[in-house]
């Protein structure tokens, strides 16, 4: 009897603490939300190169125009640089044009910008020498030369300063060839249409294998040595534009093998000797100037 | 490739929700039956909670009541009379015993004094073991689910979380959204024993010493009422 009332009472309460269970926790369900796919294109370095390559076809081309970064790397310009130049550039050189003729407005405030103009006074006869000493070149091949961007600036928050430093800088690295590194990143980051520098940011797989096949076309390896399977020997090599070496090549990781220096040394005369490498396209110089590049005897056989 | 149409081409997740419906739903049918089981374990529980909680209570009052009128100078016999037909709780019934067994010993024609106060321990323990057996009836269920519903809910689990893995291999996908489901499905079984067990203990418990201390209170009450009795034993039998 009272037994069965408690059963009763016991019964009731559970049917409510589930139906409210049931309710407080469906109102929780939670939905699993499939993530967010991120579209993904898989390309090809030689078309990453593309990609950032300048734009050729914008407004008016005058001439050869020549890139500020590549002058100041190499005293003697080649035609074949020369044409690579982005937009920017070739922007820069109508400005230039106009802009040429003043060159002693730009030099005072450099002064306050950029610390390496150190001779304030010498610097504006310098440059005006330089400047008609150039000209001549120009005309020759690449008429104006690249002074930086007058006009493409104005998104930069100081406008006036910048065009000024930047063709300071120009016309420094005329005389002092080594600075080409700081006046092509100033210029980059100007670029929208393109980088002056970036035509190919990576050597493509292709150039690196050509350039492999000519090596080992040219390579005697020593008796005994083709056996050898954990033989492996990497060179450092720095090349000049023209695709000749310029160091090395300096073998920076080899094998602990009894056959490694032999090996080493085969592949030394082997990269001297089959010099220049034409297969490795000067407008994409900055990424071969200075390689690592590994052979171990089996590439060569297979 | 258009995101729009890999989103779509990507096999649907079907959104799980985890009530408890579901839950139990998609649950083997050997965790639905342990949580099925773990369930009426619970219920079971609560109805002798219940029921005990009322009758310990009440008993208690009760007891209370009866001492305080046993105490309070009125004659036994009146006492025995009122409560002899239907003794409302342990101390009554093992007082009605007493007397019984004492009226008994006194309404017959010869008078046994001898093993009178003998007798009267005797009758007073089997009441009061009695009693104690009436109040415990049922308390051996809270101390088993207590004791075994969490390894029961475990075992539930166990099978779960075992056949979960065994469609997760299945799926060959270990993605949260395929794991997940299975694993609180299994746990739910455990969290069903918990809530059966957890009352469970607390009430036997409780309710465990309850009795013991009902029964220290028959025990006294039995011993002082004997005293009482052995005493009117002695004064008749020297009468």
């Amino acid at each position: 009897m009272q037994m069965r009332t408690a059963s009763i009472i016991s019964t009731a309460l559970h049917v409510a603490v589930l139906g409210w269970a049931t309710f407080s926790f469906s109102s929780k369900a939670f939905e699993t939300i499939p993530p967010e796919s991120l579209p993904v294109d898989i390309i090809s370095d030689k078309d990453f190169s593309e990609i950032t390559k300048g734009v050729k076809d914008t407004k008016k081309v005058e001439e050869k125009p020549k890139p500020v970064v590549e002058k100041v790397a190499e005293p003697p310009p080649k035609p074949v640089e020369e044409l690579k130049p982005t937009i920017n550039e070739k922007r820069e050189v109508a400005v230039n044009k106009e802009a040429t003729p003043e060159p002693p407005k730009p030099e005072p405030k450099p002064v306050e910008k950029k610390p390496e103009a150190k001779p304030e006074p010498p610097k504006p006869d310098e440059i005006a020498d330089k400047l008609k000493d150039d000209k001549p070149k120009p005309e020759a091949k690449t008429e104006p030369q690249p002074l930086p961007p007058k006009k493409p600036p104005p998104p930069k928050p100081q406008p006036t300063q910048k065009f000024d430093a930047d063709k300071i800088a120009a016309l420094l690295d005329k005389r002092d060839p080594t600075r080409s590194a700081a006046t092509g990143s100033e210029i980059n980051k100007n670029a929208s249409l393109g980088a002056a520098n970036a035509n190919s940011a990576r050597l493509s797989q292709s150039e690196i294998d050509a350039f492999r096949r000519r090596v080992t076309s040219c390579w005697t390896i020593p008796v005994g040595a083709e056996g050898a399977d954990n033989l492996k020997v990497v060179f450092r090599v720095q090349f000049r534009r023209d695709g000749t070496v310029e160091r090395g090549p300096d073998p920076v990781e080899g094998s602990a093998s009894p056959y490694g220096p032999a090996f080493a040394d085969s592949g030394r005369r082997a990269i001297l000797q089959c010099q220049p490498y034409t297969m490795l396209r000067p407008e994409h110089y900055d990424s071969w100037k200075d390689i690592e590049i590994g052979f171990t005897p089996r590439d060569m056989f297979q | 490739m258009n995101p729009a149409d890999v989103a779509q081409s990507l096999p649907t997740i079907v959104a799980s929700d985890l009530s408890l419906w579901t839950l139990f739903w998609h649950a083997h049918w050997v965790v639905k039956f342990v949580m099925i089981g773990l369930m009426a374990c619970s219920v079971w529980v609560w109805a002798i909670a219940i029921d005990k909680w009322v009758l310990y209570t009440r008993n208690a009052r009760a007891m209370r009541g009866f001492e305080s009128q046993f105490w309070s100078g009125q004659s036994l016999e009146d006492l025995y009379r009122t409560h002899a037909a239907k003794p409302s709780n342990s101390m009554a019934a093992l007082f009605v015993a007493a007397m019984q067994e004492w009226k008994r010993s006194f309404t017959g024609q010869q008078r046994s004094f001898a093993g009178l106060q003998m007798r009267l321990d005797k009758v007073m323990q089997v009441t009061i073991a009695r009693e104690i057996e009436r109040l415990e009836k049922r308390l051996l269920v809270l101390a088993t689910v207590g004791s075994a519903g969490p390894f029961v809910g475990l075992f539930g689990t166990v099978w779960g979380i075992m056949t979960s893995f065994q469609s997760i291999a299945a799926s060959k996908n270990t993605s949260l959204a395929v794991v997940a489901p299975g694993i609180a499905e299994a746990l739910f079984a455990t969290a069903v024993g918990l809530v059966a067990a957890i009352p469970a203990t607390i009430f036997y418990n409780k309710f465990a010493a309850e009795v013991n201390k009902q029964a220290q209170q028959l025990e006294g009450f039995a011993d002082e009422f004997s005293a009482i009795l052995s005493r009117q034993i002695d004064e008749r039998g020297a009468g």
